[in-house]
């Protein structure tokens, strides 16, 4: 416990002097940063007996892979490196974070600001905006979780996007990149989205990682989703088999809204997502789906809430794993169903493949429900390929390999249907059968 | 075309088949009838290439090659088709999207050019007439929800598609009623040849009305304890098939 204490310390230590090199003293934002410090002392670490990180052993895991003390290294990602890795579409906002940090001018903006404000999360900005500081860390949900508290101290050149009313603006793409040539950096990507109302926004963010060494994201996007807007969030995560990354996603729905995060996770050393869905008012849709397709020593745990708290609103959650090796996948999903949350509908999957005999899974399905007038429905399946199925495609002629690649692309299929832009759906599907061999 | 000697086979260390000796020629039509647990079932998955048989002894030779030493798939590039007693659902996959896979897969084992998607569609609007199967049915998932009919007519409009050599049917009777079978009946004889051969597995005669073999055999306990011409089936139908067990000698 004391080599925990030690560590928090050591993290937190150094934060005073650090936000005043970085942060307008007395400033509201370095306020609100120092806020997310103490809430990170006081939550403390996961210790070993943590619930919510049972089957992640997260702190042990940093404590032996990271040195907090270090200040943050020079990236090597020159701007032309980075474009490289755009996207091929013109008509689009491609926005580059280095080690955690937004890079104006490596991005390449294409939207009007006038329908989407894209802009450094800085004093500047919670001066212009002031629903920033109305937002910052408030989604209900986040305050619970420590790295996302962590992340509130830490965070710097963080990314502001609002989309303003009734507009429909372009996809914007988000690349992560993260500089593990000489040293294990730590990031801590921020990402606040502010959805206006009756507006419709796409977001896709993908990780980069150059160099050997160990990294370690911790990461809170935060989505406000205004009445009658929608917000896609999707994400990659194709890491190295050096990546540690805690990640968060909180988003909190207006009347009418629809939120959808889509959760591609295919490496990993530790991989924890934090995904959080508030739904604070009527006739709103919030979907989740996930599919983590993990070999070697990979680890990812997928942590979701559905927090349903106004009548009439839908929920759908639906997590798919594909299992080889020794990796491991874990799977918690809560859906809360307060007691003013009459006539909501909520359902919840998660389906799960073993390759192998090492391979494993824990999936926990959790729902808590205090209205009485509700449709609710979860269910959790882990099994093997259906060997009579193989049977039947080989003895049609086709060979054994190309069979089972079949199976599992119908099985992963289904956690691409809310995918809407065809280049990730392509990569993420070649992703999918490169996998399988 | 296809010779099985003293086969034997056996599954979890209980022994199915004890010696089966049959030859198909080119242009012939066998008939395999039997009681439950004669062992039908088990012939046509071991000549499929079903792993859970061990093969304990005998041999069986297709074109001349030792078509026990071959994987389920190159017994298919080479003409072998089951068509299965169940056919399998497989969801997410659609009919199409599978033979289309399927059918290149075996032409390129043939030596033959893979078709693009004009052709393998005009391909198989073609061979659809032959069972009389409906478009919608083939963008569906393979015989996910399909009826029992339309499972046993989709693997005859696969056997269309991918023009096999030897054809074995596992009981494509059973769960059809006497349209279905008509249906299903037609569409094997439409595609019978001289150069393709047919083993027919089934419990009762009726299917025989409709696709009439040259050859009946009768399969109890493991063996071949009777063979015929077409009337053997009839006689089997009038006297059912305690008369094949009083005759048969004791195991």
């Amino acid at each position: 416990m004391s080599e925990v204490i030690s560590l928090e310390n050591s993290i937190t230590s150094r934060f005073d002097s650090w936000v005043k090199q970085h942060f307008a003293e007395g400033s509201a934002l370095a306020a609100a940063k120092k806020a997310g410090v103490q809430s990170f002392q006081s939550l403390g670490l996961p210790g070993k007996k943590s619930e919510a990180y049972k089957y992640t052993p997260v702190t042990k895991l940093i404590s032996k892979n990271f040195d907090f003390d270090q200040e943050a290294v020079i990236a090597t990602w020159s701007k032309d490196s980075c474009q490289q890795e755009f996207y091929p579409v013109e008509d689009a906002n491609h926005l580059v974070f280095v080690n955690g940090q937004f890079i104006e001018e490596y991005s390449v903006i294409k939207s009007s600001s006038q329908e989407l404000t894209i802009k450094l999360l800085d004093e500047q900005a919670t001066t212009e905006h002031p629903e920033i500081l109305e937002h910052l860390g408030k989604t209900n949900g986040i305050s619970q979780d420590p790295f996302a508290a962590l992340n509130l101290g830490f965070f710097n050149q963080g990314l502001f996007l609002k989309n303003a009313k009734n507009s429909d603006a372009q996809d914007t793409f988000i690349y992560q990149f993260l500089d593990a040539s000489s040293s294990s950096p730590i990031a801590y990507p921020r990402i606040l989205i502010v959805g206006e109302s009756g507006s419709r926004m796409k977001v896709y963010e993908k990780t980069f990682i150059k160099g050997e060494a160990k990294t370690l994201n911790i990461s809170v996007v935060e989505a406000v989703v205004k009445s009658n807007a929608e917000v896609r969030f999707t994400k990659l995560q194709n890491y190295t088999n050096e990546a540690f990354a805690v990640e968060g996603i909180y988003a909190s729905q207006e009347k009418d809204s629809r939120f959808y995060t889509n959760t591609f996770s295919f490496k990993g050393a530790m991989v924890r997502n934090n995904i959080y869905i508030n739904i604070d008012d009527e006739n709103c849709e919030g979907h989740m789906n996930g599919l983590y397709q993990l070999s070697g020593k990979s680890h990812v745990d997928n942590n979701t809430s559905v927090d349903h708290r106004m009548p009439h609103s839908f929920s759908n959650e639906l997590y798919k794993g594909i299992l080889d090796e020794s990796a491991k996948g874990v799977f918690n999903g809560k859906i809360y169903v307060r007691p003013d949350a009459q006539k909501t509908n909520a359902f919840q999957s998660n389906n799960n493949i073993l390759l192998s005999d090492t391979a494993t899974v824990n999936t926990k399905p959790q729902l808590e429900i205090w209205a009485d007038d509700v449709q609710c429905s979860h269910g959790c399946t882990t099994g093997q390929l259906d060997e009579e199925a193989i049977f039947y495609l080989r003895a049609r002629g086709i060979k054994e390999k190309r069979a089972k690649a079949l199976m599992l692309n119908a099985f992963a299929n289904e956690t691409l249907q809310e995918l809407k832009n065809d280049l990730v759906k392509e990569e993420i599907e070649d992703i999918i059968t490169n996998k399988l061999g | 075309m296809l010779k099985i000697e003293n086969l034997h086979a056996s599954v979890e260390g209980k022994e199915i088949l004890k010696g089966i000796n049959l030859e198909v020629k080119p242009g012939e039509v066998h008939a395999i009838m039997g009681p439950n647990g004669s062992g039908k079932s088990t012939l046509a998955s071991v000549l499929a290439g079903r792993e859970e048989y061990e093969i304990t002894d005998g041999s069986v030779s297709y074109l001349n090659e030792d078509l026990l030493e071959l994987d389920p798939e190159e017994r298919a590039h080479k003409g072998v088709f089951l068509a299965f007693q169940y056919p399998v659902e497989i969801p997410g996959v659609s009919t199409t999207n599978f033979l289309k896979t399927a059918v290149n897969q075996v032409r390129e084992a043939r030596g033959l050019k893979a078709l693009d998607a004009v052709s393998f569609l005009k391909e198989m609007k073609e061979k659809m007439k032959i069972v009389d199967i409906d478009q919608a049915l083939l963008s569906r998932s393979l015989n996910e929800g399909f009826s029992g009919g339309e499972k046993k007519r989709n693997e005859i409009f696969q056997m269309a598609m991918l023009e096999p050599k030897l054809s074995i049917l596992d009981e494509t009777d059973s769960g059809l009623d006497i349209d279905a079978l008509k249906i299903v009946a037609d569409g094997v004889n439409k595609l019978k040849s001289a150069e393709t051969a047919s083993i027919v597995v089934t419990h009762y005669q009726r299917l025989l009305d409709y696709i009439v073999p040259d050859f009946v055999h009768v399969l109890y306990n493991g063996k071949i304890v009777k063979s015929g011409d077409k009337s053997l089936a009839l006689e089997l139908e009038e006297k059912g098939y305690d008369w094949i067990k009083e005759e048969a000698p004791a195991v």
